[in-house]
């Protein structure tokens, strides 16, 4: 809009002093070259801005997706990308013929389906309780504190929960231990594993992802409220009937949005927490593709895993999309 | 100063076109007000002006400069927009000296312009406020100081007043009135509110539809619009209007509608239209209560009294027409209450031909 | 509706009881931290058997000692600063024009800009084309690499488009008919009027890379180049497993456990530092991500 670019006009007493000749309608070529060169004396700084970004993301987002290309290839670093030979899909009939592959994407599965199941409602209910606290101080002092952890790193939680699970000083031992329980090697014990990887999540998001929650409440239109209260609905009436279904546009697009994401486990923190005794229940798709390509050098298995797994997040994600779009749009509660 | 002229500007999107082909004469130090309903496309032809869109065809020039290809900056133009514009995180001072600090004026010269034209808005103590703390007053004053400081040759509004209270917005208007008289810029406002094009404007332009319907002073509006679009838009109520047939009556000629007969006033453009269409158009400033001297009676039914003060309002209606009358009331309202007809002169009737709504002739 | 006197005996339960419940919720999130500090300023003898459960047994800095006197300590905070500021300087430098830009409807293509980025919240190529490719650009093992290779992503553009867009277009006009170029309009007018959405990007910037840990880990081998998060890590590591370690336990005032402590503690300071301004922006920028797209 805010500007004269490119003006169609054939007048040539519409042109200044050194701009391009006008021309006639009759020269399509001409003038749509004229256009092109007044857009672009006008508006170059915009495309000096948009430069970097552009350049950046084709760098080092772009130029991997033509690196992709490996997973068809068995891959030599004599040969590199272009010189190593093409092999179809070998290695994704490798992938689906190796039990470790297949268990890292049952554990995939499995991990991110118990996370959506404990993880999901949580935050909800931490916004809503968060709601029906009155003193303000402390609802900001307790929000403040819930919020925390998701700020620290992983490596430190994982720190934490090694600290704190561990056999001979943790204090989780020291705990069951005053109720005469033998001390346990958690991190070692493949059916820990998940339990204490899904609570550390919980621990760690819950809280932050209250905030979304919280902001639904917030847009409720205090009204409703109002008049329930003079209908004489109690506090517990009118969380039910009208907080829950007021936010549930937000529930129902959060959950979608998660449901796309499923795929994305967490895995630096598995990285931290697991080892070869827990793998059965704790390697998923992306701690397979670390150890076979980055740590054992398999870089054309590991890529081929790893598009497999891009692939099947971008099918969910954009189905989840396509289904949040039509349910934000027709959901009228 | 300098004038500013449109011959034949046009405004496209793609193949939508919403401005028509405008020819227009801004004389330097003239106060020219486009008025129109919402959409009519006189927020674009200012902006065309401004250089804030393109034109897609015509010319247009300020002074003897043709500005269709020239960036807003280098226009010589200062704009007040609606919502103001004013930089949030600058306080009153800065936000006036945005546009010299970019300029690369002096300093002791940006400092001397603020000084001077905050003395002439009177905001003089609010320079180091942010425009958070202004009232929706001082902010517009800002807005138009923010204008001023440059110098420039020509002065757009873009409905500068739309954002204030009623009462605000009067006293604003006066003091636009009073600027315009000291700094003598050439100003071109935009407004759909007729009562501030009136109060305004050394000259309306009244468009619609992407086209100036009529261009006049303010009373040559009010007395001869030219069409029936005009006379209901300008005038607050609007001109009564109806449907009605010519006939041939004792005196001369009269105009027959809703079963009353009005007589019309003797001009040349009627010889011979017995029988013709028209719309007949009464301002309801221009009917008395009691018969005068040549006016003729509508007898009419009142419906309801709507007291200003000073003057009422009668709305009341003629067969199935509606016709609203402003009467004074002279401190009360009570001899209001039983009129049963209202009395008009016949130079005071506006004939319109019914197909095309075109003014037929022109009265004193 | 926060007159008290409005409630009715079952409601005042009910918010009392949220309120036993909430805080109940506050101490679970908290007491990890006070764990944590607590062990490690207690003795090694005392938190290897498991006496620490909420303040300091046996008041020592010993694990300070240990931790502060190891010089790869103190190289890899002043890294973790390198990489923290420089990481957000670049990012803020690419990301800023960039999302002016991509907000401003002349630009020719800017559909099909826009796709561009946003694409790459869809679908990334993965682990291993990443790493090939950063090898490849010769970006292993330098400081430039970690810089520039996270400098942008598609959300923090996105989400600073979509505030650019909802300034309102006379802002710009105001500025253009005030003679400003488009480095004037983004600098002067939009950066200043867009705080919080910037100060939100910075803030995620720099916590993101101050807990920058998998890549800095796989593309980073000289050990005078790991950031504090990859020293934890393998500090970690090496303490649970160092035999001579644990055999001199009985003998040394701190433990692995008070170690490991000391060095969480001491890398979690700056993020509570700068926490309160965090938690500001981060309120508002989870919202403002969330308005369009």
């Amino acid at each position: 809009m805010a500007n004269i670019s490119n003006s169609p006009s054939d007048r040539s007493d519409g042109v200044i002093a050194g701009s391009a000749p006008s021309v006639g309608p009759t020269r399509p070529f001409a003038k749509r070259l004229d256009r092109i060169q007044m857009h672009l004396r006008r508006e170059w700084q915009i495309y000096l801005m948009l430069a970097p970004t552009i350049i950046w993301f084709l760098l080092f987002l772009y130029r991997p997706m033509y690196g992709l290309q490996i997973a068809f290839k068995d891959y030599s670093v004599f040969l590199g990308f272009e010189g190593s030979p093409w092999v179809g899909f070998e290695h994704f009939q490798t992938l689906f013929q190796s039990d470790q592959f297949l268990r890292a994407l049952k554990n995939t599965v499995i991990i991110s389906s118990l996370t959506l199941v404990f993880g999901f409602p949580m935050p909800i209910i931490l916004a809503l309780m968060f709601n029906e606290i009155l003193n303000e101080t402390f609802k900001r002092t307790a929000q403040t504190i819930v919020y925390l952890p998701h700020f620290i790193s992983s490596v430190i939680i994982a720190g934490i929960i090694i600290t704190a699970f561990s056999p001979s000083a943790g204090i989780v031992n020291t705990v069951i231990g005053w109720f005469g329980v033998e001390p346990i090697y958690f991190l070692t014990k493949p059916e820990w594993f998940r339990p204490i990887f899904i609570g550390a999540g919980i621990w760690q998001e819950a809280g932050f992802q209250s905030i979304v929650f919280l902001a639904a409440i917030a847009g409720v239109n205090p009204s409703l409220y109002e008049s329930a209260v003079v209908d004489g609905a109690n506090r517990w009436q009118m969380m039910w009937k009208i907080t829950i279904p007021c936010i549930m546009p937000t529930i129902i697009i959060m959950l979608i949005i998660r449901i796309g994401n499923l795929l994305e486990v967490g895995f630096e923190m598995i990285i931290l927490l697991y080892q070869p005794a827990t793998y059965q229940t704790a390697d998923v798709i992306n701690t397979f593709i670390y150890r076979q390509g980055l740590i054992g050098g398999q870089y054309d298995l590991a890529a081929a895993a790893g598009l497999f797994n891009a692939v099947v997040a971008f099918t969910l994600v954009m189905t989840a999309n396509t289904i949040s779009k039509r349910v934000s749009k027709t959901s009228l509660w | 100063m300098s004038g500013v002229f449109l011959e034949g500007i046009v405004k496209r999107y793609g193949s939508l076109s919403v401005v028509h082909g405008i020819d227009l004469e801004i004389k330097p130090r003239e106060f020219v007000v486009l008025v129109g309903p919402s959409g009519c496309g006189k927020s674009t032809t200012l902006r065309m002006i401004a250089g804030l869109e393109e034109i897609s065809d015509g010319t247009l020039r300020i002074g003897d400069r043709v500005m269709n290809r020239v960036a807003p900056k280098d226009r010589d133009v200062a704009m007040v927009f609606q919502n103001y514009a004013l930089y949030p995180h600058l306080n009153v001072a800065d936000n006036m000296a945005f546009g010299l600090r970019i300029r690369k004026t002096p300093k002791d010269e940006i400092a001397k312009s603020i000084e001077e034209v905050a003395q002439i808005l009177g905001l003089t103590e609010y320079l180091e406020r942010r425009p958070a703390d202004l009232s929706g007053g001082q902010r517009q004053r800002v807005a138009m100081g923010r204008a001023i400081v440059r110098h420039p040759d020509v002065f757009l509004f873009d409905e500068p007043l739309s954002n204030l209270d009623a009462k605000l917005r009067t006293q604003m208007r006066a003091e636009i009135k009073r600027l315009h008289k000291r700094l003598g810029v050439t100003s071109i406002y935009v407004t759909h509110d007729q009562v501030e094009a009136m109060t305004l404007a050394d000259r309306i332009v009244v468009m619609a539809d992407g086209r100036i319907e009529q261009i006049g002073t303010p009373m040559d509006l009010f007395n001869n619009p030219v069409n029936t679009f005009v006379a209901g838009f300008i005038g607050s109520p609007p001109m009564n209007q109806f449907s009605a047939v010519i006939e041939e009556g004792q005196g001369g000629l009269v105009a027959r509608a809703n079963g009353t007969t009005i007589p019309l006033p003797a001009l040349e453009e009627l010889r011979g239209a017995a029988g013709r269409d028209v719309v007949v158009g009464i301002r309801p400033e221009h009917v008395h209560l009691g018969a005068e001297e040549g006016t003729s009676a509508i007898p009419i039914e009142l419906d309801l009294i709507e007291t200003l003060g000073s003057e009422a309002l009668l709305h009341t209606h003629v067969g199935n027409e509606t016709f609203v009358a402003k009467v004074e009331t002279h401190g009360e309202i009570g001899h209001l209450q039983g009129v049963n007809a209202l009395h008009v002169k016949p130079e005071r009737v506006k004939l319109f031909d019914r197909e095309t709504g075109r003014a037929i002739g022109r009265a004193a | 509706m926060k007159n008290m006197n409005l409630y009715s005996r079952g409601d005042k339960i009910f918010v009392f009881a949220n309120m036993v419940l909430i805080a109940l919720f506050t101490v679970a999130a908290l007491y990890p931290f006070i764990y944590i500090a607590a062990l490690s300023f207690s003795s090694g003898f005392a938190a290897a058997a498991g006496k620490v459960v909420l303040t300091p047994i046996e008041l020592t800095l010993a694990a300070y000692e240990r931790v502060m006197s190891e010089p790869a300590f103190w190289n890899s905070y002043k890294n973790t600063f390198i990489y923290t500021f420089g990481g957000t300087l670049t990012s803020l430098l690419i990301v800023i024009p960039g999302a002016y830009a991509l907000s401003r409807p002349q630009l020719w293509g800017r559909r099909f800009w826009n796709l561009l980025v946003a694409f790459t919240m869809w679908f990334h190529a993965g682990m291993i084309p990443f790493f090939l490719n950063m090898r490849d650009l010769g970006l292993l093992d330098s400081y430039f690499g970690i810089i520039i290779g996270f400098a942008v992503n598609a959300f923090n553009i996105i989400l600073l488009r979509n505030f650019f867009e909802s300034i309102p277009t006379s802002f710009e006009e105001a500025a253009r008919m005030d003679g400003a170029n488009e480095w004037q309009v983004l600098w002067k007018v939009f950066v200043p009027l867009s705080k919080p959405a910037i100060a939100t990007i910075t803030l995620f910037c720099i916590v993101a890379r101050w807990n920058g840990f998998f890549w800095a880990m796989v593309l980073l081998t000289d050990e005078g180049k790991i950031p504090l998060q990859v020293y934890l890590r393998h500090t970690i590591a090496e303490l649970s497993d160092d035999e001579e370690f644990s055999s001199t336990l009985l003998s040394a005032p701190y433990s692995v456990e008070t170690v490991t402590a000391a060095i969480i503690v001491c890398s979690i300071i700056p993020v509570l530092l700068i926490y309160p301004w965090v938690q500001k922006y981060f309120n508002k920028g989870i919202l403002l991500g969330g308005v369009k797209e």
